[in-house]
């Protein structure tokens, strides 16, 4: 498609709908973005009735779509507790879904030059090992649906599959900043429906065989800079603490 | 019930309730007590749901369809119009209720000795003008493709951000549009969204019928003294203006009748009995 074309494609499109950003879902059981802003009359019950305050109400960066549901996955995921979509008067959140494994809010998609794990796995492959020796794995860890919705290749390389309901509970807990694991909201990856924001979610979606070829020099020289020799760090405790334990010495 | 009639009390006793109902409902959701939930867009009582009729018309309008839990929710909200009249507004809504405060407010600065009493063209003009506006605000939304007029439903706005106050200790941008109607109300002519503008309040007002309650001059011993005319908050004359949109049934005309003291001369009626001449 042509620059031309493409512009022309955009202009056609309503521009009060369909505004997507990596992370920022809808909650489960919504409709497609472009009807999601037909039927959503801004009530906030799924924000009230939603106990892990993940759904939260969009302010005014969001443009028109300011007063809407969103669960901003790397604040707070989607726990999958499905009492929002029971709560919806309009039907913008599909009433009808009670299966939590039904739900598709998006798909995760894994940046390999900053997850900790593929660099590790690159690390190994290229022979080195020195200040590399960290393995995380917490977004394995942490999805509810282990091994259906995330898999382990070579027992390392979390792998992404199409069980992923796009919860985004792995991006609230992933520990690298910026984070490695994002979540492509559900209509994002969908070029008529994204229009600017379309963003191919299946980047590396279940291709992690070659190892070779990952970049992130910044993230390399980070963990570079963890040294075990230096000073002791310092923690910070809310009640006192001993130096020493009676009988025992260092 | 010939007397002084106490109608005010008992509409500043529903209106607190129902804005301290705002602050409960989320606190007791956050309790997990899910019996009541939901804000002025969209309420839910045990097993009865509620919705603004604006709201969900716009969503239908936009989405072109309409589902069950759409048709099913406006139909408490348009049986008590049709029944009570506008007493949304005025017993019911929020806003009006702040908007009250702030008159009194003015009363108490002298900025405005009382509301003023409109003339009947003037009073037509408001009439045309405010479903006007109406429609201009849905062709807008329609233009749009969403629920538009959302974003300036004054209940809806005070109520939402009143849930996120009370379950995330912020309020989002939406209540800088309420404060902005507030400042105004102070620099307009009372009531002036409510009169006009309101989205709710006016479609609510196509839905009022001639047979619910409205308000009638029912006997012969009107003094027509006009001290009802002045204490009319939506600057109405009772005696004529009973069943006209405009009304929303506070009875602040019941409680101010001299008359009403010997012989019950002003009250709210439903049906079309009591066809006193004038």
């Amino acid at each position: 498609m042509s620059l031309r074309e493409k512009v022309k494609n955009h202009l056609n499109k309503n521009p009060f709908k369909g505004y997507f950003r990596r992370n920022r879902l809808r909650p489960p059981g919504a409709v497609m973005e472009e009807k999601f802003m037909e039927l959503c009359i801004r009530c906030a019950r799924c924000i009230e009735v939603c106990p892990y305050e993940s759904v939260k109400r969009a302010d005014l960066f969001d443009r028109l779509q300011i007063g809407t549901p969103y669960v901003y996955a790397d604040e707070r995921a989607c726990y999958l507790c499905m009492l929002c979509p029971s709560v919806c008067p309009t039907g913008a959140l599909d009433p009808n879904l009670k299966e939590p494994e039904k739900v598709r809010m998006g798909i995760a998609y894994i940046e390999q030059d900053k997850c900790l794990n593929y660099l590790y796995v690159k690390d190994e492959n290229a022979g080195g090992t020195q200040g590399f020796a960290m393995i995380c794995s917490t977004c394995y860890n942490t999805c509810p649906y282990t091994d259906e919705a995330i898999k382990m290749e070579q027992f390392l390389l979390p792998v992404i599959t199409d069980k992923c309901t796009g919860c985004g509970i792995c991006v609230e807990k992933c520990p690298t900043d910026p984070k490695s694991i994002s979540i492509i909201p559900a209509g994002m990856g969908n070029e008529d429906l994204a229009g600017l924001y379309y963003q191919r979610s299946r980047k590396n979606f279940k291709k992690a065989g070659d190892a070779e070829g990952y970049s992130g020099d910044d993230a390399i020289k980070k963990k570079m800079s963890i040294d075990a020799s230096g000073s002791k760090p310092e923690f910070k405790f809310d009640y006192e603490t001993t130096d020493k334990i009676d009988g025992w010495t260092e | 019930m010939a007397g002084q009639s106490k109608i005010k009390r008992y509409r500043r006793l529903v209106q607190a309730a129902v804005f301290m109902m705002m602050f409960i409902i989320p606190a007791l959701n956050i309790l997990e007590i899910y019996f009541i939930k939901g804000t002025f867009y969209s309420i839910d009582v045990g097993n009865a749901v509620a919705a603004d009729p604006i709201a969900v018309f716009q969503a239908a309008m936009s989405s072109k369809s309409v589902n069950i839990y759409m048709a099913l929710s406006v139909v408490i909200p348009i049986l008590l119009m049709l029944f009570a009249g506008r007493v949304w507004c005025s017993w019911m809504c929020p806003y009006h209720f702040i908007v009250e405060g702030v008159s009194f407010v003015k009363r108490k600065l002298g900025m405005k000795k009382s509301f003023p009493v409109h003339t009947p063209e003037k009073k037509r003009r408001t009439e045309t003008a405010r479903l006007i506006i109406l429609v201009c605000f849905i062709a807008l939304a329609g233009v749009a493709g969403i629920p538009l007029l959302n974003l300036i439903s004054a209940p809806g706005i005070i109520s939402s951000q009143a849930l996120v106050l009370v379950k995330f200790h912020y309020v989002t941008f939406e209540l800088v549009f309420i404060i902005a109607l507030i400042i105004a109300e102070f620099v307009f002519f009372p009531f002036f969204w409510c009169r006009l503008f309101c989205p709710t309040g006016t479609f609510l007002s196509l839905f009022k019928s001639e047979r619910g309650m409205h308000l009638k001059r029912v006997s012969s011993s009107c003094s027509m003294c006009g001290s009802c005319k002045r204490a009319c908050p939506m600057g109405l004359d009772p005696v004529t203006d009973g069943s006209s949109l405009l009304c929303h049934n506070c009875g602040d005309c019941i409680d101010v009748c001299p008359d009403n003291k010997k012989q019950e001369t002003l009250r709210f009626i439903s049906g079309r009995q009591h066809n006193f001449p004038s």
